[in-house]
């Protein structure tokens, strides 16, 4: 068992030193990217209502713009090497602590959304498998389909005229907590954990509270992927041999099913639960947007239309770290699945 | 262990008293959502948003504020009118190059000190010195350097002027020169920054009626009343306790949050939104036409074929006004075409924008373009920034639809803002829509900020040296009647040249409850919130 842990890890260190040259060339793509798109911070955010050639002329100076693109990617690296990502010009902040107050924002409202979104697929997902064709098979990909076809934003709309505006069951869709509630102590920024470390337990609720809905919406979006693949997956386990060889045994069907089939149905969900979160961080944009929710895709997005520079470079170097780290993660919880994976 | 549950236990006890407390306040707290976000505390850092503006007046004060006046029925800044804020009053010498101030012997700073003229010499020698926005816009009123303020004693302010020019005063109410606690900022400058801008404009060093409380750029702001405060009208301090300022990105969920309570002011809906909550008389819509701002169909002057004066004319005879009107705006505005001029002159000078004598009108417009030698029209491109795509959309396509029928093909091109803007300061942009707004929107500002020079707000790029001639002699003009003599000829060049065509004058939609009493509209375009009570 150790052995295995500690291949594991070898593994996962092997991969994560494999991933850095990846990095560092997003990295430089991006800034690239950046500057070449044709839009001017400096001339967007020089809006004053006499702006003049002087005041673009500062807030490029302050950008540093003014410098060449060799020696500004040259001083891009250093900063981003001493852990400075620059300043956002739409926030007036440090990029750093931008994202820093935004992601636990995101991970929060992702990893809820992927938790509904596993906890309704994965059932779907066997139950159309063991009843291939049926009605319920036919239902599953009716609600599969729905859910993929309604843009989120729709969705959300929706969910938000039905049960804030008519029914009046959620809360006003503006953000984290109802604005009238003290925030928790800050911990570890995930406002659910931080609510129950303080013992404020009315405070969590009103947490909870705001996440359903757009943690719905999103699940909503990908509750598709998932089912189908855990579907096509259990399909393919349930006619394999080990498990003809445990119905010829008279095993427990129960026993059967989840143990023998439906784990090894779950390493490609796995796969594609990973892509599927890191995809969902960036791409909740409209949700966020949508519900107020102040994470770092909305953030990313503001920032993209005015051409703020730093804070989309480390917007997408934030995102990039993350994919690594999710797929190290899947490739962990692979070995714990599937013992055959850590043997190379 | 045990004292780390009993502090959790007191954190959860003082959690759960304080929200008793601020329920009882939601009466005496206004909740404020927009789309917008505010990303400084100083005004004055290249960059800033106009959430920011709005923000600085209400922690900081200036010498004078803006008076207000009715329009229509609706309470709208004047800039004719001064109200005193740290000053008390002000006398002009007969030659009007002296302007002193006597200021207020009980104003405090945040912080206890008192307000000093040293005070008010630091702020304005900031304005106009150091790397600021305030430079540029306190030139219009010649405020430009250092050697005009003078501090007569503790509270006597001296501003002297190289010529009597009617925006000195009003450039002083503007949110630039907000004045700032000296002792506190001086104590906060470094060698490489004797301004004090980077402390500055992450704190607040001032005077005014609310305190910050929190500040989330991008998320919330929470302000707390300045009980001290007694610059308003009525002599004393502003109507509500907090303000609460959230950004919603959504205008959807903008509209929804006020019409179901829980949100008490909002000025930042969509048209329809607005026309359709005014419609259902549950809430009080304010609907003010902005007096300084203008949108326009613009075209380059310098760019073929727009060179051609008959080409700009053929496209104002060709615009489908009165449809782009209701698509874009919903009627919600002034609109500035249909006019009729008696003699083909401008009825007034006294102000611009006035409306125009256009109307959609094919046949006069192809003969313009038979005259300018292109009978059979041409192709161009007609720009506009995402962010207007609100507005500019359905007017786009309206445009595009009439002058296919001249014969002109148009392209619609949908630009992100900042290429947009980008475009436009390089002068790359022939044929477009934008807006104009003016602090000051005085007839000759317009003229001298929009029509002169290579800057970006000269649309157009116009550069008639009848019109510069114009509109800097109207500026030192004292007598009112010579000022409107310049504006009547200043209006009608403009009509006959056609370097851009106004269209109209969109409304601000204020959408309250029916309890927020107060609303004005601001020269900035925010809200005032010292304006507000409930009733």
């Amino acid at each position: 068992m150790s052995s295995q842990l500690a291949t594991t890890a070898k593994r996962a260190g092997r991969r994560f030193l494999s991933s850095l040259p990846a990095l560092f060339g997003v990295l430089v793509f991006t800034f690239l990217l950046m500057r070449v798109l044709p839009g001017d911070p400096a001339v967007f955010f020089a809006s004053g209502p006499t702006a003049g050639k002087e005041e673009i002329e500062l807030i490029r100076k302050s950008m540093g713009l003014d410098k060449p693109v060799p020696e500004q990617l040259v001083r891009y690296l250093g900063d981003v090497g001493t852990g400075n990502l620059g300043r956002s010009l739409t926030t007036g902040q440090p990029v750093l602590s931008d994202l820093r107050n935004r992601l636990p924002a995101s991970l929060e409202l992702t990893f809820s959304a992927l938790l509904i979104a596993l906890f309704t697929a994965i059932p779907l997902g066997v139950a159309a498998a063991l009843r291939q064709g049926s009605a319920v098979d036919h239902l599953v990909r009716f609600i599969c389909a729905l859910g993929v076809c309604v843009p989120t934003f729709v969705s959300g709309l929706l969910l938000i005229y039905a049960f804030y505006y008519l029914l009046g069951w959620a809360p006003d869709p503006t953000g984290r907590v109802d604005i009238f509630t003290s925030p928790p102590p800050l911990v570890t920024g995930f406002l659910l954990i931080d609510f129950a470390v303080a013992g404020d337990w009315e405070g969590w609720r009103a947490a909870a509270r705001q996440l359903v809905l757009p943690a719905f919406t999103m699940a909503l979006f990908v509750v598709a992927p998932l089912a189908r693949i855990t579907r096509a997956a259990m399909l393919a386990s349930l006619g394999s041999d080990f498990v003809r060889t445990a119905k010829s045994l008279g095993l427990p069907r129960r026993k059967i099913i989840v143990t023998y089939a439906l784990r090894n149905a779950i390493l490609p969900v796995l796969t594609i639960a990973g892509i599927v979160f890191s995809t969902m961080l960036g791409a909740n944009v409209l949700v966020e947007k949508v519900f107020s929710w102040p994470g770092v895709a909305s953030y990313a997005l503001d920032a993209l239309l005015s051409s703020d520079y730093a804070p989309v470079q480390g917007f997408v170097l934030l995102m990039a770290s993350i994919f690594v780290i999710v797929n190290l993660t899947v490739d962990v919880l692979y070995g714990i699945a599937d013992p055959r994976v850590s043997v190379e | 262990m045990t004292t780390a549950r009993t502090s959790l236990l007191a954190a959860a006890l003082l959690a759960s008293t304080a929200l008793p407390a601020l329920a009882q306040t939601r009466a005496e707290t206004l909740r404020h959502v927009t789309g917008a976000a505010i990303n400084t505390l100083d005004p004055n850092i290249p960059g800033s948003t106009r959430e920011a503006f709005g923000l600085s007046l209400l922690t900081y004060d200036r010498l004078l504020s803006f008076g207000k006046k009715q329009l229509d029925g609706k309470w709208v800044f004047d800039l004719d009118k001064f109200q005193p804020e740290l000053a008390e009053s002000y006398t002009i010498s007969p030659d009007g190059l002296k302007i002193t101030f006597a200021l207020r012997k009980d104003a405090k700073f945040h912080d206890g000190t008192p307000v000093t003229a040293e005070d008010v010499k630091w702020s304005l020698d900031r304005a106009v010195t150091a790397n600021v926005l305030g430079k540029g816009q306190l030139l219009t009123g010649s405020l430009t350097s250092p050697d005009q303020f003078k501090v007569v004693d503790a509270h006597t302010f001296e501003v002297t002027l190289p010529k009597p020019d009617k925006l000195a005063l009003a450039n002083l109410a503007v949110v630039y020169p907000v004045i700032f606690n000296s002792k506190l900022a001086k104590s906060k400058a470094t060698a490489e920054d004797p301004w004090a801008l980077n402390w500055l404009k992450e704190n607040t060093a001032g005077s005014g009626a609310y305190i910050i409380e929190s500040y989330k750029p991008g998320e919330t702001t929470i302000l707390r009343r300045n009980p001290d405060w007694n610059r308003g009208s009525a002599d004393k301090p502003a109507g509500f306790k907090r303000i609460i300022t959230q950004t919603i990105p959504e205008a959807a969920t903008r509209a929804n949050l006020v019409e179901k309570g829980d949100a008490d002011i909002v000025i930042d809906l969509q048209a329809t939104d607005a026309a359709d909550l005014e419609k259902k008389g549950k809430l009080k819509v304010v609907s003010t036409p902005q007096y300084n701002a203008i949108t326009f169909v613009s075209f380059n002057n310098q760019i073929p074929p727009f060179d051609k004066i008959e080409v700009r004319k053929a496209i104002a005879a060709a615009l489908p006004y009165e449809d782009m009107f209701k698509a874009a705006l919903f009627g919600r505005g002034a609109p500035l075409y249909g006019a009729t001029w008696a003699d083909g002159k401008a009825p007034t000078g006294a102000i611009f924008p006035i409306p125009q004598p256009v109307k959609t009108d094919l046949e006069a417009a192809k003969k313009f373009l038979a005259a300018a030698g292109m009978p059979d029209g041409f192709s161009t491109t007609f720009s506009f920034n995402v962010g207007q795509a609100g507005t500019a959309e359905p007017m786009a396509a309206l445009l595009k639809e009439s002058l296919g029928k001249i014969g002109i093909k148009v392209d619609i091109q949908k630009l992100p803002d900042a290429q947009m803007s980008t475009l436009i300061n390089e002068k790359k942009v022939p044929f477009f829509t934008e807006g104009i707004v003016a602090w000051l929107p005085s007839m000759d500002y317009f003229y001298r900020n929009f029509y002169i020079g290579p800057i970006r707000w000269n649309y157009s790029s116009l550069n008639d040296p009848q019109i510069t001639e114009w509109a800097q002699a109207a500026r030192f003009e004292p007598d009112a009647a010579k000022y409107a003599a310049y504006g009547k000829e200043l209006n009608t060049r403009h009509f006959e040249l056609m370097p851009q065509i106004p269209l109209w004058q969109p409304s601000q939609d204020a959408v309250m409850q029916p309890s927020v009493e107060g609303y004005v509209y601001q020269f900035h375009r925010q809200i005032d919130f010292r304006d507000l009570s409930r009733k």
